[in-house]
């Protein structure tokens, strides 16, 4: 069996879909800890734009929107997603049409599951994400997510504040920038803040708010628990009184 | 700044509304504005109740005029009081907003004064947040009953969503429990919003000069008077067809007020639970009222209302998954609004099997009993068989109200109205 190793750029893993294509028992993978069986053969691959190009228009041709799905779908945590996306490639390429709602095929579900996953995770994160107001305006928000979903986070925020915004993934150490006009994701270490003089009273009246609104005479706990899940709760300032 | 003292006697007597979603309003922010409207609406956090928190929801005054039994802020209630000022709320929203806390506000009052003063200063805020501080962000504004219908359509025009709250499902239960609302004062103005939206689609309103973008809700106490779920249905059915209403919240009566009139024990979240069931049949699953029950009956504990009308409707089924069409698999208990979408997509790529089923979320302990794949049935046939082995698996369901997004399999099926 071949392993494709790329790098976690969207264009090495095309480029190694276009190796991978021809092989009949080939497996793609950015994952460096990756378990080899034995006889496997290695290969390092390395982008190449040509190649690269080929394979996006030869998904263009059949699927309009398959590019933005996979590359949607590269940003999982699973470790199986280039696999994954590989497979639903060739199956796109064998049926030669949209197979976007083919459910009755394995590779169409899976895809399907992982998009789902980050969709919903990006959703829960519009409403989960805290932002701190600096003493100079700027709004910081650091969080955590299972998904590198920084990238479809800072549209939804760009849209609705008029400040400058930062938005810091702690975990992958990169953050979302927007100056008030254009955002970038840039790689970042530490953050500093100096919180403005309002940002604590407003903290507070959030913690006394979230005690209030709660009818104690029907508590649900589970319930609280599966809708915002206990790994999330670091970043929110009602859950750390 | 807002008195934190005030902040929590306003919302302890907001928080039984149960309505909190920030959906339905396309709003857009404008160049310098502040916020915009979420067509899906947005969580911000979870109580220990389970229910979300999208919207601040805060009562102006909580200092009311009237004397409705159910209601812990009835003018005869020894409660704290406060009223907070329109610059107060809008300060609180802004700087809740820019931090992701919330949504959007959900503004209601206690009736101070008159019903139009009222009206008037819940007016003057919302204006105050659209125009001052430049808020484009979800707002829901509770209409007071018996304030003027010009100053009703006036808010309508500022705000995503109003709503009027029924309250009681039936006249008789308004006379006695709230003398002071009638059922006048509450479809009057529902009407006359329904009418002035149904106005601008016709004459093709710009979005952002339409009346509540996101529609009226309305909300139902259930368990505080002697109605049938028969009855509670009716009355929701007519809401949807004859007011075009968006939603109708059920809310467990919970006897917080001591009062001879009201019961003394709560009606218990599986009830809410099962109206909420009802409610999606009827709003996305083609059903009517009269299929799901009759008029005099109440839904049944152990089965859900789809389960229930299958079970009695056993000589329509199987059916072939691979041939039935929409209306019909919509129909089958276990399989939502999704999967029944699904299905008919994935059956332009080829036949679909048993096991394609579990993958597309069809719940298969149920809908097993009612469908053939390619022919084969892997059900039980005799129908006593059937109701045992959905009550042992009801017995499992976990009791909750729907719309308070739960479980993520509950969540995402009150997302899809899957039921």
């Amino acid at each position: 069996m071949k392993f494709f190793i790329c790098d976690d750029t969207p264009e090495s893993f095309f480029t190694a879909v276009f190796y991978a294509y021809s092989e009949s028992d080939c497996f793609i993978t950015s994952d460096k800890e990756i378990q080899l069986s034995l006889g496997s053969e290695i290969v390092q691959v390395h982008s190449d734009t040509e190649k690269c190009e080929r394979v996006r228009r030869g998904l263009y041709r059949y699927d309009n929107g398959a590019e933005n799905d996979i590359l949607k779908a590269l940003r999982s945590c699973n470790n199986r997603k280039e696999q994954i996306c590989f497979m639903y490639i060739k199956r796109l390429l064998e049926f030669k049409k949209s197979v976007r709602n083919a459910f009755n095929l394995s590779e169409v579900v899976e895809l399907n599951n992982i998009l789902y996953q980050i969709t919903e995770e990006t959703h829960r994160f519009t409403g989960f994400l805290r932002f701190k107001e600096n003493a100079n305006g700027t709004l910081y928000a650091p969080y955590s997510p299972d998904n590198d979903i920084t990238g479809l986070l800072m549209p939804h925020f760009a849209a609705r504040l008029n400040a400058p915004f930062v938005i810091h993934d702690v975990k992958r150490k990169i953050a979302g920038l927007y100056n008030g006009s254009t955002w970038i994701i840039t790689c970042v270490g530490d953050a500093e803040i100096c919180p403005s003089d309002s940002e604590r009273a407003f903290e507070s009246l959030w913690k006394k708010y979230y005690k209030a609104v709660n009818i104690k005479e029907r508590p649900h706990e589970k319930q609280m628990k599966s809708s915002m899940p206990v790994r999330y709760w670091k970043f929110l300032p009602e859950k750390n009184d | 700044m807002i008195d934190a003292e005030k902040l929590e006697i306003l919302t302890e007597s907001a928080k039984y509304d149960v309505s909190c979603s920030s959906s339905g309003s396309k709003r857009v922010n404008r160049a310098g504005g502040l916020g915009n409207a979420s067509v899906s609406g947005i969580c911000h956090s979870f109580t220990p109740d389970g229910r979300c928190i999208s919207l601040l929801k805060i009562l102006m005054s909580n200092d009311c005029i009237y004397d409705c039994e159910y209601c812990p802020n009835r003018r005869s209630a020894e409660v704290r009081r406060a009223t907070i000022t329109p610059t107060e709320i809008c300060e609180l929203v802004i700087g809740f907003y820019k931090r992701n806390y919330i949504e959007g506000l959900f503004l209601s009052s206690a009736v101070f004064g008159t019903p139009d003063r009222t009206m008037e200063l819940l007016i003057k805020t919302v204006e105050m947040l659209r125009h001052e501080y430049r808020f484009n962000g979800y707002i829901h504004l509770k209409g007071i009953p018996h304030a003027d219908d010009l100053l009703i359509m006036k808010a309508a025009r500022l705000v995503d969503r109003m709503s009027f709250n029924v309250e009681l499902p039936s006249e008789k239960s308004l006379k006695l429990l709230a003398p002071q609302k009638t059922k006048q004062s509450l479809l009057l103005p529902m009407k006359s919003l329904q009418n002035a939206m149904l106005y601008d689609k016709e004459n093709k309103v710009r979005r952002r000069d339409a009346v509540i973008p996101a529609g009226q809700t309305t909300q139902l106490i259930v368990g505080a008077s002697p109605e049938t779920d028969g009855q509670i249905l009716k009355l929701t059915e007519a809401l949807y067809r004859n007011m075009g209403l968006r939603r109708v919240y059920y809310s467990s009566y919970i006897p917080v007020v001591q009062s001879s009139l009201l019961p003394t024990v709560g009606a218990g979240l599986l009830r809410e639970h099962r109206l909420y069931q009802a409610d999606w049949l009827i709003r996305f699953y083609g059903f009517d009222v009269n299929e799901i029950l009759d008029e005099s009956e109440n839904l049944s504990m152990e089965y859900d209302p789809k389960c229930a009308w299958a079970l009695r409707n056993m000589h329509l089924f199987p059916i072939e998954v691979n041939t039935a069409p929409l209306a019909t698999l919509l129909r089958v208990p276990g399989i939502g609004a999704k999967s029944a979408y699904r299905i008919i997509e994935a059956r332009k790529y080829g036949k679909i099997d048993f096991e394609n089923l579990a993958k597309m979320r069809v719940v298969l302990k149920r809908a097993r009993h009612f469908i053939t794949c390619k022919g084969k049935f892997y059900g039980t046939e005799n129908s006593q068989q059937v109701k045992n082995c959905l009550l042992l698996e009801g017995k499992n369901e976990v009791n909750e109200q729907l719309s308070m997004f739960s479980e993520k399999s509950v969540a995402l099926s009150a997302l899809t109205g899957e039921v």
